[in-house]
């Protein structure tokens, strides 16, 4: 596989506390990557890192462009902060979008960023919402969806770019079983679909089953990857409260947006 | 238990959960609405004090010097009490999710509401005290100005009842704003997490505005019908407060109205950003730029008072050069007073705007927005409609005062020059306070965790 993200020796200290030490990590092109483990164990700051949201303490970052591989470690602020709106996309536990807009404003947004007008934006944007379920509720606000139905808004905002790597953190945690079943079915299709690249943070451990490889962190350091073989801890079937689609299961219902969506 | 009891019980708990990272918080939590409770408070006992002289005179000419005390006194007072339910907003806010969540797990709304209520009270008078000590060290030099060439001395000083008349007065009218603005949270406490509707700003408001300013014209026009003196100054000073209260009062759909407007025209993120900011809370953006609209309003008097000090100039009596010599003096008084309460309430309302929305501007930070385009869409959002608001205050002025003035007073150079100035250095300060918030953002953006969660 061809590796997109690639993190050497990373490490970053928190007053009093390590969060990353030494972390080797590469993320293929086209991958679902759940990163799990308990509270503290550097999980988040992983993900930062890897994002250019947080700069390493030690270590490097390199992102595989089509033109040339990218530094992130060495990279100024301001191309951090390109870099995060061209190739990235994100999906946080609580959206993280803006409450003043609408709907299809917030995910226009992402766009109009990386200079396309606005009428443009707003089609396309449009266009993500409605495959995502959301059509009809384009003018709306925030605060007038569900919040399911915000995490569809974040999730179309996180992919409307062509962004090649999308980060979520918790992206199901703020929501009860059956929405967080339904929205992690949108990310994972609308992701694969696309032929993107997911690292998702949790905690719970029926996402990670659903994702291609599982990384688990503890006192800063990676103690298993299913990549590698690893074990992988399962998801207690006790809890499932939707059926637990596999790897092929995802691919094949994200053909619905291939058409779509051919970014 | 009742409600009050909850509260007297719960407040403390939820002070002391800010407490232990008061040094991150302060203030955002307290800081703020004190300075500005303290500024309002010193202000007011500053005018009171100052203008008591004007009562002490009996002889002739003294109710000349009265009528334009009372025109003084409203064109400060009315500005500053907008600025103290400013300021009592801002302390309620402040505390807006906690009491949010309170409702959430079962506290009813009487409880909310006294915890609301004993919070700003506090806060209030924490700063209140606080202004009534910058008000005593401020007196003797209050007492150097002169008045018919004699300085106020002693009548600067208020006596203990009035100062702590006017700590209370600034009590009643926080714990009155707090309890009045956190009504969204106590009818649905959902709501105010999720914010569900934007604030609205009906044309209804303009519409008394106008019918305000339009009975104020007639009953200028008629103000020598009125017969007693002091019917004469009670009307006059009643026109222009609710003159300023109108104004207080439609400044908000003014500016709905025009970022409607914007928004359909705009192209970039950062107009499509300004326009939503601003109708998202029409009330919030005026407070960012009500104080240039009420110094503009002031500006008027100030332009009309240099142009009859300038008409009497070449008089040549004494007590007529007197009382030009005054009549500059006060409307110095009264232009630097409006400046203060335009640079405490600029800079308290934009130090509050970039804190509440500190998570906003971390989430744009995240999927890469650029610094210079948050400031940008910051900037947009608060100078954009200021041309438009001292525009309306000024007109609003002028056409009251024109029954008394005539027109050839009114459109003397000197008016315009000093509006014009007026207009320039309210702009300028306004323009600072952004300045400020914008290093703000930096700030913001530089401690990222302190207004996002991140789990290490």
């Amino acid at each position: 596989m061809n590796a997109i993200l690639h993190a050497q020796q990373l490490t970053k200290h928190y007053p009093g506390s390590i969060a990353l030490d030494h972390v080797d990590f590469t993320a293929n092109a086209g991958e679902s990557i759940a990163i799990i483990g308990p509270s503290g164990s550097g999980k988040t700051t992983l993900l930062h890192c890897l994002a250019g949201i947080l700069r390493p303490d030690a270590g490097s970052i390199t992102l595989n462009t089509p033109s040339a591989p990218l530094r992130l470690d060495t990279l100024a602020d301001a191309a951090l902060s390109r870099l995060r709106r061209e190739e990235f996309g994100f999906v946080f536990q609580q959206g993280m979008l803006l409450p003043e807009l609408t709907a299809v404003e917030n995910v226009a947004l992402a766009l109009m960023l990386n200079g396309t007008d606005r009428a443009t934006s707003e089609s396309r944007a449009a266009e993500w919402l409605a495959a995502l379920g959301l059509a009809g509720m384009e003018q709306r606000r925030l605060g007038e969806l569900s919040g399911g139905q915000v995490q569809r808004v974040a999730i179309a905002r996180a992919q409307v770019t062509g962004a090649r790597v999308v980060f979520a953190d918790e992206p199901t945690g703020a929501l009860d079983s059956a929405t967080s079943t339904e929205v992690l079915d949108v990310l994972l299709h609308s992701v694969a679909a696309n032929g993107r690249t997911l690292l998702v943070v949790t905690h719970d451990p029926q996402v990670a089953a659903r994702c291609q490889r599982v990384v688990e962190l503890r006192d800063g350091r990676i103690v298993a990857d299913s990549a590698g073989g690893v074990h992988v801890p399962a998801a207690p079937p006790a809890q499932t409260a939707a059926p637990i689609h596999n790897a092929a299961d995802n691919a094949a219902a994200g053909n619905n947006f291939k058409g779509a969506f051919n970014v | 238990m009742s409600s009050l009891t909850m509260a007297l019980r719960l407040t403390p708990y939820l002070a002391r959960s800010s407490g232990s990272s008061l040094r991150e918080t302060g203030l955002r939590d307290a800081g703020l609405p004190i300075l500005a409770f303290g500024t309002v408070t010193a202000l007011l006992l500053t005018v009171a004090g100052g203008s008591q002289v004007f009562w002490s005179w009996t002889d002739d000419i003294a109710g000349t010097y009265q009528a334009l005390a009372v025109v003084a006194m409203v064109l400060l007072i009315i500005p500053l009490l907008t600025l103290g339910a400013s300021a009592a907003r801002l302390a309620a806010r402040r505390r807006d999710d906690r009491l949010a969540s309170l409702r959430l797990l079962g506290a009813n709304s009487a409880t909310v509401v006294w915890m609301t209520v004993i919070e700003s009270t506090v806060l209030a008078a924490v700063g209140a005290v606080a202004g009534a000590g910058l008000y005593a060290c401020t007196a003797p030099f209050l007492g150097l100005i002169q008045f018919r060439g004699q300085s106020i001395g002693s009548h600067a000083w208020l006596s203990v009842p009035s100062i702590a008349g006017c700590i209370l007065a600034v009590c009643v009218l926080a714990a009155a704003s707090a309890a009045l603005g956190l009504r969204k949270v106590v009818v649905t406490p959902l709501g105010v997490r999720t914010r569900q509707t934007a604030d609205g700003a009906h044309w209804v408001r303009g519409l008394i505005a106008a019918v305000v300013v339009a009975i104020g014209v007639v009953a200028m026009g008629m103000l020598s019908s009125f017969g007693a003196f002091i019917v004469i100054i009670a009307v006059m000073g009643g026109c222009f407060g609710l003159a300023l209260l109108a104004l207080n009062l439609m400044g908000p759909w003014i500016l709905r109205l025009r970022a409607s407007s914007q928004l359909k025209r705009a192209k970039g993120p950062e107009q499509l950003l300004a326009a939503r900011t601003v109708l998202e809370s029409p009330k919030e953006s005026w407070r960012q730029v009500g104080g240039v609209a009420m110094t503009s309003f002031v500006g008027v008097f100030v332009g009309v008072g240099m142009a009859v000090a300038d008409t009497m100039g070449t008089a040549g009596d004494t007590e007529a050069t007197l009382l030009v010599r005054d009549i500059n003096t006060g409307v110095m008084i009264t232009l630097l007073g409006s400046f203060l309460m335009v640079a405490c309430s600029a800079g308290v309302n934009q130090a509050a705007a970039v804190l509440d929305r500190a998570s906003t501007l971390v989430a744009l930070d995240r999927v890469g927005m650029p610094r210079k385009l948050m400031v940008a869409a910051r900037v947009k959002a608060v100078m954009s409609p200021l041309f438009l608001v001292a525009g309306i205050s000024a007109a609003a002025a002028a056409v009251l005062v024109l029954p008394l003035t005539g027109a050839v007073l009114l459109t003397r150079p000197v008016v315009f020059l000093t509006i014009g100035g007026v207009f320039a250095a309210g702009f300028l300060l306004v323009r600072l306070a952004v300045a400020a918030g914008t290093a703000q953002i930096g700030q913001v953006l530089a401690r990222p965790e302190r207004y996002a969660s991140v789990d290490s």
